[in-house]
């Protein structure tokens, strides 16, 4: 008499390594805060190039020795390419199997998809075949009005709530404890409220949701974020959605001052990670790859024929976060929690650099550090009036902010 | 804070470091901005450098250069100067060779390998030598146990000429017993480049790389940007080194890791051996009042700071 | 109904979870490998043996071990976030 729970926890805790094969440059979807600057139809992905880059990463598991391993497929829309995806599967687990490698026993296929063809049949074979390795993530950014304000069609200009909503059901069903990712810009920030409490009503219990790292931030915007989050706060306190719900904008992890020596480390994962595109280049991180930059140059940092060039992995390895900072950010007293993008930080740096920190979110992220305090003061006294805060301390849901 | 400036007088100036000149066309420096550059220099109090083609310079350029206190660094040809420099073990054994110089050997690993003899037989002969091996970033795992065997041999006909009361400095060997702190080249940190375009550069290396490069001019100053990144305590890996002797070469870190305050691991692990062999030297001779600790790598990769 | 009998230390949970992990994977490969492959194909019958005997393995001795409760119709599940072992009856 035995049997396993079904696992749903957050995958390795971040002990995984993650590597992502840019399947396609191409989408459904122009979506107006997106920062893939150079999608197009042509660059996609063969299966030698990928057979090329699991033979490398595989062949050398000394090197490649973290625990877990997430192959990540991104695009695009990496749906758009299900039956490369499907073949690059079954490759990877024969390959780990044929080379008795230590991940066999630890992976997942993990995708960001905008759920347009999510209930296709060869995407639905697909997850049927590897159910029990899957992660995906639809993207739906709240109501009709907000999603369709950037979630649109590249050739109509068309919304694409519709297509995406009906797919939500279905992906619930296979995906119970599945989240989704909300980017929210500066037009976006009047719908946050109403936006989430639409994801909740839509079964979507964990709403991921960050700014975007790019100066886009207009006078006046933090104001309105700061309002509109505080006003989320009262909602989701007084209709007690923390109970089974999270929204990521609000954590007991941000906004105090970090310790310069013991609370140094970097954000971002870019360069324990990798990324492989259609022409076998690898990255540090996707958002290194030229269609996903704005100023500079693409970073490759080697490719399948030649491997990584690991002189190159250095500065991302040395990354910490105090040396990359302005005095500002280092002696800042709500410091915690302000994320950045590496990816980002090199496309606005003055000169080809990774160590110069973005600084567009400082506003931003002050105006949520207020809205937090407001919501975890009033939330506590509720509880505690209630008699309740020990049961939810006990049973709150803990989740690692997901912001790219 | 800036020290120094480098004064390119020509477009043929000699390379002293580990970049190459390729340029064919001698071109001075104008007049005016050379006498501009002398002008921020003393303004600045900054020492100058000056750096000269193998050619002959006007007279009225050498009047110029004299209106100000300075340094020379020259081709070997030149037979005088501060600083000599020679493009290989061979050019410095075939020339005369002045005790009271210093001088600069340019060489690649398979000179310095073939001609270590050579080296060995001369280079006692003088008073300072920096060797400066142009092709550090090509160095395998052979070639690190080729350098540590060439570094012992050294090593040993240092200690020999000790013994016999004499002692020539030897960058790679003698500088580290020396010192208690970094001490590096310190582009954009310490020392700047006039060239002869009259526009500042990080080094001389960054000017011929790419002209475009440039950190200002002489109309409108010096502006480094990300200046900061030029400084030691924004080097994850160096600040935690002692291998205080290092170059710490930023145009060489750009070359190899795309960025200025990442040295790459050949970088580190040339420099460790130089350390390592500075050591044993100590360790034997004691000739300065100075410790360096026993370690267990080559490169502080392996043992940076992580959180 | 469902109830906590045991827990587990972190090094036993982390067994279990492998073997449960190899086995979902064997599952899955056994959808894409076909007998043409032959060497591969039982290579991978002969895991799936070997791994579902560990697998109940595991179980036969954490239950001896702890000595958990049990009951004639229930079966035993485990918890990996927690490690804690709930009895289903």
């Amino acid at each position: 008499m035995n049997q396993i729970k079904e696992d749903r926890r957050q995958w390795q805790d971040g002990m995984a390594k993650s590597i992502t094969f840019i399947v396609t440059k191409d989408c459904q979807l122009a979506c107006k805060y997106c920062y893939l600057v150079g999608k197009n139809e042509k660059e996609r992905m063969t299966f030698e190039v990928a057979k090329q880059a699991i033979d490398y990463i595989l062949e050398r598991e000394e090197e490649f020795n973290e625990e877990s391993v997430t192959w990540d497929f991104i695009g695009g829309e990496p749906f758009l390419e299900i039956e490369l995806i499907d073949k690059i599967c079954d490759y990877l687990k024969q390959r780990m199997f044929e080379l008795n490698h230590h991940w066999f026993n630890s992976y997942r296929f993990n995708f960001s998809t905008n759920g347009i063809n999510y209930d296709s049949k060869p995407v639905q074979d697909y997850i049927k075949k590897n159910i029990t390795h899957l992660s995906i993530g639809i993207t739906i950014d709240g109501t009709e009005l907000k999603h369709d304000l950037n979630r649109v069609y590249k050739h109509s200009g068309k919304g694409s709530y519709k297509d995406v909503v009906k797919n939500i059901p279905l992906w619930l069903e296979q995906f119970p404890g599945a989240g989704t990712k909300v980017t929210i810009s500066s037009a976006d920030i009047p719908y946050i409220k109403e936006s989430v409490l639409h994801l909740y009503s839509l079964g979507i219990k964990q709403v991921n949701i960050n700014v975007v790292f790019e100066d886009v931030w207009k006078e006046g915007d933090d104001k309105l974020f700061e309002e509109q989050l505080m006003i989320l706060a009262d909602e989701i306190i007084e209709k007690e959605y923390y109970r089974e719900y999270t929204c990521s904008f609000f954590s007991e992890r941000l906004g105090k001052p970090l310790d310069k020596k013991l609370m140094n480390q970097n954000w971002c994962g870019a360069g324990k990670m990798l990324s492989i595109d259609a022409q076998g280049n690898f990255y540090p991180c996707t958002r290194f790859a030229q269609y996903s930059l704005r100023d500079k140059q693409a970073l490759i940092i080697g490719n399948v024929k030649e491997g990584i060039n690991k002189n190159l992995l250095r500065p991302f390895l040395c990354l910490d976060r105090c040396t990359q900072s302005k005095q500002e950010c280092i002696d800042c007293e709500v410091a915690e929690g302000c994320a950045w993008c590496q990816g980002e930080n090199y496309d606005a740096a003055k000169t080809n650099t990774i160590y110069e920190r973005s600084t567009a979110i400082c506003k931003m992220h002050k105006a949520r550090v207020r809205a937090n305090n407001y919501y975890w003061n009033k939330l506590f006294r509720k509880l505690e009036l209630e008699g309740e805060r020990e049961k939810f301390e006990k049973n709150k849901k803990e989740f690692n902010e997901k912001i790219c | 804070m800036l020290k120094y400036l480098v004064i390119l007088l020509d477009e043929k100036s000699v390379s002293f470091c580990h970049y190459e000149n390729p340029v064919k066309e001698n071109k001075l420096i104008s007049k005016e901005d050379l006498k501009a550059g002398i002008l921020f220099a003393m303004k600045e109090n900054l020492n100058i450098q000056f750096v000269y083609p193998s050619e002959e310079l006007p007279k009225e350029y050498s009047e110029i250069i004299n209106t100000i206190d300075h340094s020379d660094i020259k081709p070997i040809s030149k037979q005088r100067a501060d600083v000599l420099i020679c493009n290989s073990v061979t050019e410095f054994s075939n020339n005369e060779i002045n005790k009271e110089q210093v001088y600069v050997i340019r060489t690649k690993k398979e000179d310095f390998f073939t001609n270590l003899s050579l080296l060995k037989k001369n280079i006692f002969k003088v008073q300072r030598v920096n060797m400066v091996l142009t092709d550090i970033d090509t160095f395998s795992e052979k070639d690190f146990e080729k350098y540590k065997e060439a570094l012992k041999e050294l090593s040993l006909e240092t200690e020999k000429q000790i013994g016999k009361g004499g002692f020539s400095q030897i960058n790679i060997l003698t500088d580290r017993i020396m010192l208690k702190q970094m001490n590096n080249c310190n582009a954009g940190a310490e020392v700047i480049t006039l060239a002869p375009n009259g526009k500042f550069y990080v080094c001389p290396a960054f000017y011929l790389e790419d002209e475009k490069q440039s950190i200002g001019s002489l109309s409108e100053g010096v502006n480094i940007k990300n200046a900061q990144l030029y400084q030691l305590d924004h080097a994850p890996l160096c600040r935690i080194c002692d291998s205080y002797h290092c170059k710490r070469c930023v145009w060489l870190n750009k070359k190899t890791t795309f960025e200025l305050n990442t040295p790459s691991h050949e970088q580190c692990v040339v420099s460790h051996l130089e350390r390592n062999a500075a050591k044993d030297l100590l360790l034997k001779t004691q000739i300065f009042d100075n410790e360096i600790k026993e370690i267990d790598y080559l490169d502080p990769f392996e043992v940076r700071e992580q959180w | 109904m469902k109830k906590k009998v045991g827990q587990v230390t972190i090094e036993e949970k982390n067994e279990i979870l492998r073997l449960f992990e190899r086995r979902n994977g064997l599952t899955e490969l056994s959808k894409v490998l076909t007998i043409d492959n032959d060497d591969l194909y039982e290579r991978l019958v002969k895991d799936m043996g070997e791994t579902q005997g560990k697998f109940q393995q595991w179980w036969d001795t954490m239950a001896a071990k702890y000595n958990w409760e049990s009951s004639e119709n229930g079966n035993w599940e485990i918890n990996f976030d927690t490690c804690e072992i709930f009895l289903n009856c």
